[in-house]
């Protein structure tokens, strides 16, 4: 895999890998083996014989339009398109025959009949065309210019790329990629012959179904498709490898970039083909959205200032780190060393992560260091170690190629994980099921060649009852893996009398799920009925007061289905950020060290302690809400954040915002000035990760290099900060590289213990457990017994939450998120995917709008129990009646304003998903506001 | 601490009462073992702390039932070992 190179065109075969048995083919004299079924063009590329083409291209299978691949095949008849032609044992192939070549020249003259002899792409050396024409002969054009489209204007609509129609040849690489690799069938080719021209449904890119995932731009051979960054920036003259900072399927990425050093610059973000986790594709926030580490915005100095009314000062590392120091010790000397603590953040390495959490065990002195995954997917850890003793999902991505049907729970992978949304889409293409069982009808649900076989519209905060309906269905009809169950499973004679009572039955839980029993009962029996099931997870699982049963609902089904243990099954959390995997791992939960290793065993704290030189607590830290809950008491009173906003990302705003308020230090390391810097007492500037080194981990496990595009911006990488306050508060904390870092985890926790720089820059990634046992890491977990041994099933009762809808507030909130904008928008909000996502909409139920006299547009106002914010409507038939839904991307809208404390009763996950809320059309002093923050909005970024 | 929920209660017994209403199916012995379990791997002292000065205070009115004797439990489980500890020297 390429670390730093000078640049190169990426390599291309011409047509996907094939497996098969081995063939042997005689390519213009050289012998080369490849699986039957290999094209002749991908066997001579391997062969080190490049056929011209362009039509054809690894990423897709092969299309035979272009007529530039011709070849001879001897004893055979004609002259076969290469792309298309599969290798035989003993084939011999002549690519440069005088006829070839003939053939060719006569193509490619039609082919420059309809391209610009001035063509600025073929100039700039982003258009294959002249260099093709140049290699196969073509030294005059017979047949004229054609018409070359060259009165239509160029498409620069979309803010990322543009479409040229006079520099297309309209080889529809674009509408494959649009359809094949991405699966949106936005793209089509419109009229004949010199008429055709690609057309986005008859409109302009922006105003069209297409997404921006980039896959057409990335496709294209020539210039007619084209990122804006390529043309204002020209080529690049380098590249590096790496891995995106954004969602939790962690796509690997080649940045192409200028320059060296301070004066880099990104000229595009090309998918690696070789990452495991994306397989050369992207989506508009990987490909497009990283102009946010270069924005206005940043914050490039450390400040201080002794209280939030006072202005911000600049001053040194050294002051800023120093004020740090003597801050907390104060705090502590005072109030006790449990007074401090720490939040650490997906979006940051494995290598910050695991150091923060070091700070705050060895330097603190505390276990009180918790991270973002508390209000994500905590729930998976707890319930996913219960039933199958660790915690981590199950399969790789690539898994769902092998499932018959998907039961998918409370996610909506094409806005939160477009990639792997791909991936799925392609194998319900190809003829598995799906089933979605959320409140929304979410686009998974019926989308081009794809229909859900039941959209079971489960109403939130019933998931556990419809999970135990599912199992009841299995169970009672005998549709369980009863072999399974008892040579895999404990506790299997109770949970199955459990699961069978009459009020776990469809018929009775009906009233809770509002999910028809009949048709609950024929998704059970699909799922159960499938050679390969699989279920895909997200936050509408984890993110209720019940969100730990759910996973342990979820488990159970799995095991009573025998689905675990082997590709194409499991049970699989789609994890919202990049490294939420990651910070799991890395011991940021406040009661486990790293390696999920609970605090009060001493054989692992004797492992830290003796490396360390530290005593560690025996006993459980807290956790974020209880952070803010002994603030507001008194007891908690500093408070290192690195990288997360949780003053707009945690429930009940008021609450947190009144915690933070308490302390008498809050630090704050991030990239901007967010919604909790207004409570930081020190701001130091963090680094974008096109500036850090180290790995990630996405949901899948896969441990990814990240590794700097260019140098830090602010002058320190944020690993050698946290060791600089560990020192300055006395705790001799030191690496020289984070390569190091990695090295003591690696040293110190048992899934890691392969793991290694080194080692990932040779294998490319690797999925922990990396050890002895699975020297290459582990695609698939629980193959032949599981981590705890037997897995567990656990009496998933369903306890409904105490939060109601009552006449006073009759509608359920939920929220969620959307394709162009991540998380709490700190980062795609300063890039132009806020073309898409301005603002947070409320969307509501025709008849819910209705009786309120809401139409879309309206400005409403949005309350619950605790709070009160006004956005704007967006009236969706996509809603069940009763219940509403909108995101959290904008401070300003501020949706957190009213959502509760409630929480996971195991790991105090907030419940995001169960508000009960009132909509009302906002009063004149709230429309005014309203048009205030949308003209804020408007001037940014 | 002088926080409050929504529900007007203070936070250990709102989270409490989550996590006994969640095992209250089990049978009451083992469901009081769970609860008490669950507070020593999950739950700060100063949080146990609090929720025992709450339940000395007057605050057993708020705690459902199981919570209060997965408390006890746990309670006279950290006694048992000291007194344990005392007698053997360790």
């Amino acid at each position: 895999m390429t670390t730093v190179d000078d640049w190169t065109p990426e390599t291309d075969l011409g047509t996907p890998y094939v497996d098969g048995e081995t063939v042997g083919v005689t390519i213009d004299g050289r012998t080369v083996d490849v699986p039957a079924g290999t094209s002749v063009m991908r066997a001579a590329a391997l062969a080190g014989i490049e056929v011209p083409k362009l039509c054809a291209t690894d990423s897709m299978k092969a299309f035979g339009s272009c007529r530039m691949c011709l070849v001879e095949v001897e004893d055979a008849k004609g002259v076969p398109a290469s792309c298309t032609t599969p290798c035989a044992d003993g084939m011999v192939v002549h690519t440069d025959t005088e006829q070839v070549q003939q053939l060719r020249q006569g193509v490619m003259e039609l082919y420059l009949s309809d391209h610009p002899t001035d063509c600025d792409g073929c100039a700039r050396g982003n258009c294959e065309i002249q260099a093709l024409a140049t290699r196969v002969g073509s030294a005059e054009v017979r047949y004229g210019l054609g018409q070359q489209h060259v009165e239509e204007a160029t498409d620069a609509s979309n803010p990322y790329f543009d479409y040229d129609p006079a520099a297309c040849i309209v080889c529809s690489r674009c509408v494959r990629a649009c359809s094949d690799i991405q699966g949106t069938f936005a793209l089509t080719v419109e009229g004949r012959g010199f008429d055709s021209r690609i057309s986005a449904g008859g409109t302009d890119f922006l105003s069209s179904e297409c997404v921006s995932c980039g896959a057409c731009v990335q496709a294209c051979p020539t210039d007619a498709l084209a990122e804006k960054s390529l043309v204002d920036l020209g080529m690049p003259t380098r590249s590096v490898d790496t891995t995106c900072a954004y969602c939790g399927v962690g796509c690997s990425f080649r940045a192409e970039v200028k320059g060296e050093g301070d004066d880099t610059r990104v000229v595009r973000m090309v998918p690696s083909k070789d990452g495991g986790a994306n397989e050369g594709h992207s989506c508009v926030k990987g490909r497009f959205a990283y102009g946010y580490a270069s924005h206005d915005d940043r914050q490039m100095h450390p400040m201080v200032r002794d209280t939030t009314a006072d202005e911000w000062r600049v001053v040194s590392w050294e002051e800023a780190i120093g004020r740090v120091a003597e801050g907390f010790r104060a705090i502590q000397a005072e109030h006790g060393v449990g007074s401090i603590g720490g939040i650490s953040s997906s979006r940051c390495t494995n290598e910050e992560v695991y150091v923060v959490q070091k700070m705050v065990r060895a330097a603190f002195g505390n276990n009180n260091i918790d991270t973002c995954a508390r209000v994500c997917h905590s729930p998976t850890g707890y319930g996913l170690n219960q039933t199958f003793g660790t915690s981590a999902g199950t399969q790789d991505f690539k898994s769902v190629e092998s499932a018959d049907v998907v039961l998918l729970i409370g996610a909506n992978p094409t806005d939160a994980h477009p990639v792997f949304a791909s991936r799925m889409k392609k194998r319900l293409r190809a003829g598995a099921q799906i089933v979605v069982a959320d409140p929304r009808r979410i686009d998974l649900v019926r989308t081009p060649h794809v229909e859900a076989a039941h959209h079971l519209p489960v109403l939130p905060g019933s998931n556990v009852a419809f999970v135990n309906a599912m199992a009841h269905t299995i169970v009672t009809e005998g549709l369980h893996d009863e072999e399974f169950l008892r040579s895999r499973c404990e506790g299997v004679d109770d949970y199955l009398a459990f699961i069978a009572r009459e009020e776990n039955s469809p018929e009775s839980t009906a009233s809770a799920t509002g999910v028809p029993p009949e048709e609950l009962r024929a998704a059970a029996r699909l799922y159960a009925g499938a050679p390969n099931a699989a279920i895909y997870y997200g936050l509408g699982v984890t993110e209720h007061s019940q969100g730990s049963t759910m996973v342990m609902g979820m488990a159970n089904l799995a095991m009573v289905t025998g689905n675990i243990g082997r590709e194409g099954v499991g049970v699989n959390p789609l994890r919202g950020q990049n490294n939420v995997q990651g910070s799991c791992d890395m011991g940021s939960f406040p009661h486990e060290l790293p390696g999920y290793r609970h605090v009060s065993r001493g054989e692992v704290r004797d492992i830290y302690e003796s490396l360390w030189g530290v005593t560690i607590q025996p006993e459980p830290g807290l956790r974020i809400p209880n952070m803010f809950d002994s603030a507001i008491g008194g007891s908690f009173r500093g408070l290192f954040v690195q990288g997360e906003d949780i003053a707009q990302s945690d429930p009940n705003t008021q609450h947190v915002e009144a915690a933070l308020s308490a302390m008498d230090l809050v630090v704050v390391q991030d990239l901007f000035l967010n919604e909790t810097a207004r409570f930081a007492h020190v701001f130091l500037p963090g680094s974008s990760f096109l500036e850090k080194d180290g790995t990630f981990t996405n949901a899948e496990r896969r441990i990814n290099r990240v590794r700097p595009v260019f140098p830090s911006r602010v002058g320190k990488d944020e690993w050698r900060v946290v060791c600089e306050i560990a020192q300055a508060m006395g705790y001799d904390m030191h690496y020289d590289s984070a390569a190091e870092i990695m090295d003591e985890i690696a040293a110190t926790t048992p899934t890691f213990a392969g793991v290694s720089f080194a080692r990932l820059d040779a294998e490319g990634s690797m999925q922990w457990p990396v050890n002895d046992a699975a020297p290459h890491g582990t695609p698939t977990m629980h193959v032949g017994e599981f981590v705890r041994g037997k897995g567990h099933l656990v009496e998933t009762v369903y306890v409904p939450t105490t939060e109601r809808t009552t006449r006073r507030y009759p509608l359920v909130l939920t929220t969620g998120r959307i394709l162009s904008q991540y998380n709490v928008g700190a980062q795609t909000r300063r890039t132009a995917n806020q073309t898409w996502h301005p603002e947070d909409v409320l969307e509501i139920h025709p008849a819910d709008a209705e009786v309120r006299g809401i139409s879309t547009g309206d400005r409403v106002e949005l309350s619950s129990r605790v709070g009160t914010t006004t956005l704007t409507a967006v009236v969706s038939e996509r809603m069940p009646a009763g219940v509403v839904y909108t995101t959290f991307h904008h401070p300003v809208t501020g949706a957190n304003v009213v959502t509760t404390e409630n929480s996971d009763w195991a790991t105090n996950c907030p419940e995001y998903k169960v508000t009960a809320v009132q909509v009302g059309v906002a009063n004149a002093e709230q429309r005014a506001d309203g048009a205030a923050a949308q003209r804020d909005l408007a001037a940014q970024p | 601490m002088t926080s409050t929920s929504h529900q007007g209660l203070p936070p250990e017994i709102r989270m409490g009462n989550d996590i006994a209403r969640q095992l209250a199916h089990l049978d009451p012995e083992q469901a009081a073992v769970q609860v008490g379990t669950h507070l020593e791997k999950f739950w700060e002292p100063r949080m146990r702390r609090r929720l025992h000065e709450l339940l000395a205070a007057g605050h057993a009115d708020d705690a459902d039932p199981l919570l209060v004797a997965g408390m006890r439990r746990l309670e006279r489980d950290a006694t048992d070992d000291a007194e344990r500890r005392k007698a053997t020297g360790g």
